[in-house]
């Protein structure tokens, strides 16, 4: 019944524009419209989130007489071609607009890299300091709530190594020369664990100076710092602790985004964190007025399988100390999520 | 042959109330404890109101054996998924779903790329899986095309207690006070989601506001759960000149709920894609004919028993609900049909269909 309802329907349209009673281009015009709006309200979105962004994006070139006509000719082009061109345009379109959300993405890494390395210049610089301090009035200094962090100590110790540095180092050395970092390692009693079992570890601290004796190699840089200027796909294995328990707003994405890049196909990452609820419960004033808090286990899952890397696990490796959690992730052998090497 | 496993359970992402999937969840527990098997529920995130009946994806018991089964819902991208494929027991997926996109990822990059995991980790999970459930056949070619060896339809169990909740007084005195005012009233109901494509709908009132009906109000409930395409779509209602015309109703109570339904004339439907859309199922039950844009699972889910469009031109839409509205004798049979479609849909039916996927794979085990 309903077809042979809907092909009356149809023929009643064909009649209604035949005859003139359907308003000539109103169709068109109200897509149009709709697309106008939409872009804008894009276009607004893209421009909060660059204002609300750690550094800021700058202002705007061009004074508000130069803009309107001018900023309106790609738009008038680009209604244009959608009308004449229909669904392949739009396709292009959607591209771009995804191609412009990834070149916005590596854009905040990169920011976020920038301001990690800022940040522990400003920690060696008084006048850097003071001015770091002005433009965050209110806010503690980083490290406020640095009690909070997990010492990776014990089963903690035995459960990372297990992960990272596979058995016990023998004569057969099967893990000899992998390359593994730990950041942010703290005295680097890590690196040395790791190294010990024929590893090739290296550490990073923005709060500790450079250090090359025997087996161990700290370098005086934070996380994203560090990882900023790592090739990618040069880790075997990356052990994140203490950065993750304070990172800037969107700083979590970038981390994610450095982490599974470094990595080689293969290559392990583990986390190691404070339960957030568990930092609130202990200090709930230095919580609250930390420049960053922990995430919560799923979010990291989230944050790492979006960035292509699988076989997402989380553990509580010391049973006596249920507050803390590990993440643990693995960069497939094969392609990212995308099929292709994250950028 | 496998030893009948003593547990089933089942794994969610996200897990509300309120929320088609998670009331399936719910009700596929109530089945598979009826039938003498331990069956707990482990979700990644949970709403306030369930804790206590659900339990957090981490103590998901990992216990090697025949004896314990587990049931994945999918319907995003989600961690959940490599516990369900790293777990040793035999596996279920109950599929409903996930929207394309190239639908979503222009408004919402993160929930793009969610959806984009979601059907990359169901082509991987198919391997593992012995029997897919899909809650429509749509749903099941899917799954079928993802490489699931067996596949079968156990439709969803739509949550009825919101059928028959009474109306919200208030709301249906102010909903009946507009149409003193004349013209009809026209009701979509659905997230304020990109690919339910709100903008259709009133690209379709624009149209019979201009050609038949200058008086007709739409209301749009569901929760808006995209900001920046709320923003837009009240944006463009207000370029239209549609501000008092057009309600933006957000997430209502089942009372309120109900006194849309009941005061509307007829429910439209342009979304780009629905795995199942109950909204047309309660609309059926409240006597509301349906005018539809025959997508996805939308024509099997309305069959014969609503006016399901070849495409969505705004035009063709309006003049649609413009029959359906003047025709007597096609809004009677639309009704009639509809209230024996929502039979079709009953929770028994959808259990007993849940129960009889479960007894199969027992058999086939």
């Amino acid at each position: 019944m309903s077809s042979e309802v809907v092909a009356e329907i149809e023929e009643q349209v064909e009649h209604l524009r035949a005859a003139g009673k359907v308003p000539p281009g109103l169709e068109d015009e109200l897509a149009e419209r709709f697309e106008e709006i939409a872009e804008a309200s894009l276009a607004a979105v893209a421009s909060a989130s660059a204002a609300d962004s750690w550094i800021g994006a700058g202002s705007t070139t061009g004074g508000p007489q130069s803009g309107p006509s001018l900023a309106q000719l790609p738009r008038r082009a680009s209604m244009l071609a959608r009308k004449r061109l229909g669904p392949s345009v739009r396709r292009l379109e959607r591209r771009a607009t995804l191609g412009a959300a990834r070149a916005g993405e590596a854009a905040s890494t990169r920011v976020h890299v920038t301001a990690d390395r800022l940040e522990r210049l400003a920690a060696h610089s008084p006048l850097a300091s003071r001015a770091l301090s002005a433009a965050r009035a209110g806010e503690p200094p980083r490290g406020f709530s640095g009690a909070l962090h997990p010492t990776i100590e014990g089963p903690l110790l035995a459960w990372v190594l297990e992960h990272l540095g596979g058995a016990e180092a023998s004569e057969d050395a099967p893990e000899l020369g992998r390359l593994v970092l730990h950041a942010e390692c703290g005295d680097g009693r890590v690196v040395e664990a790791l190294a010990a079992r024929g590893l090739d570890a290296r550490g990073a601290d923005p709060r500790r100076s450079s250090r090359a004796s025997g087996d161990t190699n700290i370098a005086a840089a934070g996380a994203l710092e560090y990882l900023g200027a790592t090739p990618n796909g040069t880790l075997d294995g990356l052990l994140l602790s203490g950065v993750v328990d304070q990172l800037r707003p969107g700083a979590a994405r970038a981390l994610a985004h450095l982490a599974a890049s470094r990595l080689k196909p293969g290559g392990v990452v583990v986390l190691v964190s404070a339960r957030p609820e568990a930092t609130v419960a202990i200090d709930p004033v230095a919580a609250d007025l930390a420049p960053g808090r922990p995430l919560h286990p799923v979010t990291w899952c989230h944050l790492l399988a979006r960035y292509g890397l699988t076989e997402l696990g989380v553990f509580e490796p010391d049973a006596t100390d249920p507050d803390v959690f590990a993440v643990s992730a693995l960069r497939p052998l094969s392609s990212g999520l995308f099929g292709e090497v994250p950028r | 042959m496998t030893a009948r496993p003593v547990r089933i359970d089942q794994v969610i992402p996200s897990i509300v109330e309120r929320d088609a999937v998670s009331h399936h969840a719910l009700e596929a527990q109530r089945v598979l404890r009826s039938m003498g098997f331990v069956s707990e529920i482990y979700a990644c995130t949970m709403g306030r109101e369930l804790a206590g009946r659900v339990h957090p994806l981490r103590e998901l018991p990992r216990e090697r054996g025949d004896h314990q089964w587990v049931c994945y819902q999918a319907s995003i991208g989600s961690p959940a998924a490599d516990a369900v494929a790293s777990h040793p027991g035999l596996k279920l997926v109950n599929y409903h779903n996930i929207s394309p996109a190239e639908l979503v990822e222009r408004w919402m990059p993160l929930l793009g790329e969610e959806v984009r995991l979601g059907r990359k980790q169901l082509v991987e999970l198919a391997p593992l899986v012995e029997l897919g459930v899909a809650v429509s056949e749509f749903n099941r070619l899917e799954l079928e095309e993802a490489g699931y060896r067996r596949s079968v339809v156990a439709p969803l169990t739509v949550d009825t207690a919101n059928f028959d909740y009474p109306p919200d007084p208030r709301a249906a005195e102010r909903l009946r006070a507009a149409r003193s005012l004349g013209g009809h009233d026209w009701l979509f109901v659905g997230q304020m989601l990109p690919h339910k494509a709100h903008q259709d709908v009133i690209k379709a009132l624009v149209c019979a506001r201009r050609m038949f009906d200058p008086d007709a109000r739409l209301h749009l409930v569901g929760r808006e759960s995209c900001p920046p395409y709320a923003d837009a779509l009240r944006r463009y209602v207000a370029a239209l000149g549609l501000t008092g015309a057009v309600e933006f109703a957000g997430s209502v109570s089942p009372g309120e709920l109900a006194a849309y339904y009941s005061t509307a004339d007829v429910l439209v439907c342009c979304s780009d894609h629905e795995g199942f859309c109950a909204p047309l199922l309660e609309a059926m039950h409240h006597r509301l004919p349906v005018v539809a844009y025959g997508v996805a699972a939308v024509p099997e889910t309305v069959l014969d028993a609503g006016i399901v469009l070849p495409c969505k031109s705004p035009v063709l839409v309006a003049t649609a609900v413009e029959r359906v509205l003047t025709d007597r004798q096609l809004r009677h049979t639309l009704v009639r049909a509809g209230l024996e479609r929502t039979r079709a849909f009953s929770v028994e039916g959808a259990r007993r269909a849940f129960a009889q996927a479960i007894e199969q794979m027992l058999q086939a085990t």
